[in-house]
């Protein structure tokens, strides 16, 4: 059922990318030009429309992972676990690069390019959990099914990272302000609200369209290895029976 | 191969095009002078000057929008009378950008708004460094897609699954 | 690729996950990781403090804040609420420091009176607004400032 509804997905795979390409650059017209500056920090304010939904991808990036990996667990699906890998390599780009714009943002409003925020700590641990996610994959593949098997525990271990992210600001003394968008309301104002909107859902779409290239990507490796393995093992038999 | 080359050729021309209308936006604004600048320039006129508000120097109401001071750089100072809305982040020791007229004869700067020192430059690079990682990444994964598919078509390992 | 690289690659990555989750379980989960104290904490410091470098967060008193040029630095309060420290700060202070507005600043609780701050950051409100907002009144939901000192 699963392999139905990908492939359904699949085809509308344009639709997603192109989506996500008319969302991007109107977002990035509505932030660098039509929107107005803050009272406060002034222009900068402006890096928040990509730093707070990269940061939002990244966290989605890995409750694709998280979830992938239990669905793993359970059902052994191929797929499903090339899914798993693809967003891991997504999650780990798009968390080093809210870390890379929440450090140009830090500079000119906090004054310091790196300090030891809880939120801040909480997010680079997350980068330090994608890349031992990452580096396990790369080296333990002599079994494959060893690989994903492994992998999609420490994924599911990871996931305690999440809520810590999350909650950081609510929860503990920190740099980073607290949340915009939470049950106290909304604390960004319409006019600035719009780019933030329209950026989210574009990178959002982005991260949907970059996971069907990358796990198609995965999907097809796999298929041409395992059709050369295939072909290797045939011309090995074939060979071994015509010599003497 | 071509299909994607023409997709992303249109992609990257409209980042372009979009990247340019942002320049242009922002180039009037880019353009300050410093104290100094000023005090050298014999001309009447309106300019945007970039300094920092020198300390003890700041005087009037800040609620009520008309205040003086001086405003430096690392070798000149001048005399700024400000008039207009309440300036909402205005103190001593800080960056701003005043914006009006250099009266020469008088030697004061009569500025009407104040605009905060815009970081274009932080803004630039954290686009630049948020898109351009982005569209390398997601350019080689779609190459590689086609180039994967023509293999398998290619070294004829390809069944017709179902 | 050998075998025992591809070895030290696992340990190294199983490491480096492991190694990750453990701070964030001793760090954070234990409380062990304070970002910053507030001027209530710094008043209650015995003089053994005096040499050790501290972080306080706080908010800058209103009317507090007094800058000189020879050289150039300033002088400003934080207070969270219940307690109130004097800051002494040689330089020039963030673009984004206000009046009213949250600080974090780094330096020497020194003599039991005055703190000596090295670095001052300036902590910004969760509310973003075009300024003819902010002229008009507008006040956005936001999360009360002394509470974010000490949640």
């Amino acid at each position: 059922m699963i392999h139905r509804i990908i492939k359904q997905i699949q085809r509308y795979k344009g639709w997603v990318g192109a989506g996500a390409a008319v969302c991007l650059l109107t977002g990035t017209y509505l932030g660098l030009i039509a929107s107005p500056p803050d009272y406060y920090q002034g222009e900068v304010v402006r890096i928040m429309y990509v730093h707070v939904p990269l940061a939002h991808t990244a966290l989605l990036a890995y409750t694709v992972v998280f979830a992938g990996s239990i669905w793993y667990l359970w059902k052994r699906d191929r797929l499903i676990d090339n899914m798993c890998h693809a967003a891991a390599g997504l999650g780990f780009l798009f968390t080093g690069l809210a870390l890379i714009t929440g450090s140009i943002w830090a500079k000119p409003t906090w004054n310091t390019w790196w300090t030891w925020d809880p939120r801040l700590v909480s997010f680079a641990i997350l980068f330090l959990i994608l890349a031992g996610y990452l580096m396990l994959r790369t080296f333990l593949t002599e079994d494959p099914d060893r690989e994903s098997r492994y992998a999609a525990v420490l994924a599911i271990v990871g996931f305690i990272d999440l809520p810590i992210i999350h909650f950081s600001v609510e929860w503990w003394r920190t740099l980073h302000q607290p949340l915009s968008i939470s049950t106290r309301g909304v604390s960004i104002s319409g006019e600035l609200l719009l780019p933030l909107t329209i950026m989210s859902i574009g990178f959002h779409l982005l991260f949907a369209y970059m996971l069907m290239v990358r796990t198609q990507l995965l999907y097809l490796d796999e298929l041409l290895q395992a059709k050369k393995g295939r072909l290797l093992t045939q011309m090995h038999l074939s060979r071994s029976q015509t010599s003497p | 191969m071509t299909g994607l080359y023409i997709r992303w050729g249109i992609f990257v021309l409209l980042a372009i095009i979009l990247s340019m209308l942002v320049v242009r936006h922002y180039e009037a604004q880019l353009a300050t002078v410093s104290p100094s600048d000023l005090i050298l320039s014999p001309s009447t006129g309106s300019f945007r000057v970039q300094g920092m508000v020198k300390s003890g120097t700041l005087k009037g109401d800040v609620e009520q929008g008309a205040v003086q001071f001086e405003l430096v750089d690392d070798a000149a100072a001048i005399r700024v009378q400000y008039h207009g809305p309440p300036p909402e982040n205005l103190r001593e020791l800080k960056t701003v950008v005043m914006i009006g007229t250099w009266d020469a004869t008088a030697r004061v700067f009569r500025a009407h708004e104040i605009a905060l020192v815009s970081n274009y430059g932080f803004v630039a690079s954290a686009y630049l460094l948020t898109f351009i990682p982005i569209g390398v990444f997601l350019f080689s994964m779609s190459r590689k897609v086609v180039v994967l598919m023509q293999a398998i078509k290619d070294s004829k390992l390809y069944e017709p699954e179902g | 690729m050998g075998t025992t690289y591809k070895k030290t690659g696992i340990v190294v990555s199983i490491l480096l996950v492991a190694g990750a989750l453990g701070y964030l379980a001793l760090g954070n989960f234990g409380d062990n990781l304070v970002y910053f104290v507030t001027p209530s904490e710094v008043r209650a410091f015995t003089p053994d403090h005096s040499r050790k470098k501290v972080r306080v967060g706080g908010m800058v008193v209103k009317g507090s804040v007094h800058t000189h040029s020879e050289p150039v630095g300033l002088t400003f309060e934080l207070t969270d609420g219940a307690a109130t420290i004097p800051v002494v700060f040689r330089g020039i202070p963030p673009d984004l420091f206000k009046e009213g507005q949250g600080a974090v600043v780094e330096g020497y609780w020194k003599d039991g009176k005055t703190f000596y701050a090295t670095m001052i950051m300036a902590k910004h409100s969760e509310d973003y607004m075009p300024i003819e907002l902010k002229r008009a009144g507008v006040q956005l939901p936001k999360k009360d400032f002394m509470r974010t000192l000490s949640p």
